[in-house]
């Protein structure tokens, strides 16, 4: 029977488990507030990866963050990833289970990539009634991440952050809120990153991502997840934190990563920018 | 649109915005930085470099036998075939070494910025050798069958089940030695392939644990693990037999059950399926 892992504590700091992370992790069993994981890498049955999550699930809560939902796209959701979301998230017992307010692709084919869509009125309550379905389904609280984007439409006809608000209001479901995704657009489009937080109704926030981005010479930022954490965006978690803190915060570092100990002292200074 | 193919005449496959549908580029805005277009090619350049990321990270012999400009020429093509479906990432690696097997040129084949080209057979060994990594290292657990004296009357009638966390290779070059050397080597150019062996080389692949391992296999002992996946056991040691030399035969039954017996030891079976009735 496996050992249940520590409750996740409201101010907890988590760390996005990456497979560069396993040899620190098994040797040294770092204490990590908790652990995210993304579905996508748990629903299959390979061995060397049920391996490791039973190693980490024994020792770390674990929470699920996915990119395969496609919750604004036209087709029906799909019922049977649906239904291997809901096993893992039962077998890890995690706390709650996170996916974006995005499409991923259409006409049966996958873009791999998390897209925006016009925001509109019309969309909210599709997008508001999938994500109560995918809520009810999995038994435990679920949360929709902002996107960092890279492109607007003529027809929207509010602001992101507006239709964010709606959806999850309306859907009764959660803000999974990524600050630097929230710097990156508001660079990329021109808006206040001030005004996304302030429409954020942080009594609904189940946990804040905070991730390095790049700056590309015309001046766009691109959501690579590969440097530390820009000083901006430290500044804009503080901010949040001031606004609407304690939530649980999770460092994303996902390319060039650099040794355990290096990402879990950036994670640290969480607590620093915070205090 | 998103995912209109690379322009390979700039060698560096840079996106092709003036291909994108107008009425489709004019739904989205520009912005002080970047018109609508380049902003939508951000789309299509993530879409292309993130599949052929993974692409790189299943096929990494592959990847530097032909470049990652050729080889990716190839990904792309196969993917425009083959658009990936679903949430899995790992569904639309499946049927490249096969694609290659069809799309490689019949003599040799050219390499970006290089002079000298490849043959096409050490393109799709490698790529056989790394979709077998990939494929093994993924496997579900499993359990290794272990025959018992009750399975011995239904042994030559019946066929054995291959475990998936084993498979046997085979080498025309050093092939599995170069992707391990690959492995340790960063860099985008393609590396020299070795020279050929004097004979073809067959190797069996295990995962042991969360470990991948190597064991060499003599010729006749991958032909007889390769046979008895495809046949029952009797006709899968009849065609053995009959592919024998003479010389070969004399001690084909000790051989036999000594690779038999490995092949059980070594947990490459999963399990043994009766004959269907006539």
């Amino acid at each position: 029977m496996v050992a249940r892992p520590p409750e996740l504590t409201r101010d907890a700091l988590g760390l996005g488990l990456r497979i560069p992370h396993y040899a620190h992790l098994l040797e040294h069993w770092p204490h990590i507030g908790y652990l995210e994981i993304i579905s996508e890498n748990f629903l299959g049955d390979a061995m060397p990866a049920r391996r490791h999550l039973d190693s980490m699930r024994e020792r770390y809560p674990i929470v699920l963050h996915g990119v395969g939902l496609n919750l604004l796209g036209h087709a029906p959701l799909d019922t049977a990833y649906l239904d291997k979301l809901g096993w893992l998230a039962e077998y890890v017992d995690a706390p709650f289970v996170s996916d974006h307010l995005c499409w991923t692709g259409g006409h049966g084919e996958s873009h791999h990539d998390l897209l925006p869509v016009p925001y509109v009125e019309d969309l909210i309550g599709v997008a508001a009634e999938r994500a109560a379905f995918v809520q009810r389904q999995l038994g435990r609280p679920f949360g929709l991440e902002n996107l960092s984007s890279y492109v607007e439409f003529r027809a929207s006809t509010m602001p992101e952050w507006e239709f964010y608000r709606a959806v999850v209001e309306q859907a009764g479901c959660w803000f999974m809120l990524d600050v630097n995704n929230i710097y990156v657009s508001s660079q990329n489009h021109g808006f206040s990153a001030e005004a996304y937080l302030r429409a954020i109704d942080f009594s609904r926030v189940l946990q804040v991502h905070i991730a390095g981005h790049s700056r590309e010479a015309n001046g766009t930022i691109i959501d690579t997840h590969d440097h530390a954490v820009a000083d901006t965006v430290w500044q804009l978690y503080a901010d949040a934190w001031k606004m609407g803190g304690p939530f649980p915060t999770l460092l994303e570092w996902d390319d060039r990563i650099p040794p355990l100990p290096e990402v879990l002292a950036e994670l640290a200074k969480a607590a620093r920018v915070r205090a | 649109m998103l995912r209109t193919p690379l322009d390979g005449t700039s060698g560096t496959l840079a996106v092709t915005p003036s291909s994108y549908d107008r009425e489709l580029t004019e739904l989205a805005l520009a912005s002080t930085k970047l018109g609508s277009t380049d902003r939508l090619a951000i789309y299509n350049r993530q879409y292309w470099f993130r599949l052929f990321t993974v692409f790189h990270g299943a096929f990494p012999l592959t990847t530097r036998l032909l470049s990652h400009f050729t080889f990716n020429a190839y990904v792309s093509r196969f993917l425009v075939a083959r658009p990936p479906r679903g949430w899995d990432l790992d569904a639309m690696l499946v049927g490249f070494d096969d694609f290659l097997l069809e799309a490689l040129p019949a003599g040799t084949v050219p390499i970006a910025g290089q002079r000298v080209g490849i043959e096409p057979l050490a393109v799709v060994q490698a790529a056989r050798i790394d979709a077998a990594f990939h494929r093994v290292f993924r496997a579900p657990a499993v359990e290794p069958f272990h025959p018992r004296a009750e399975h011995a009357e239904q042994l030559l009638s019946s066929r054995l089940s291959a475990s998936p966390a084993a498979a046997v290779l085979e080498e025309h070059w050093p092939l599995c030695e170069l992707r391990r050397a690959v492995a340790l080597a960063a860099g985008e150019a393609a590396v020299a392939l070795p020279e050929r062996l004097s004979q073809p080389r067959f190797w069996l692949l295990l995962r042991t644990g969360t470990k991948l391992g190597l064991s060499a296999l003599e010729p006749r002992e991958a032909q007889l693990w390769r046979l008895l996946q495809e046949l029952r056991v009797g006709a899968a040691l009849e065609k053995l037999e009959a592919d024998c030399s003479s010389g070969e035969r004399v001690d084909l039954p000790t051989n036999t059950q000594r690779w038999l017996a490995r092949s059980v030891t070594l947990g490459l079976w999963t399990g043994l399926e009766a004959a269907p009735p006539r």
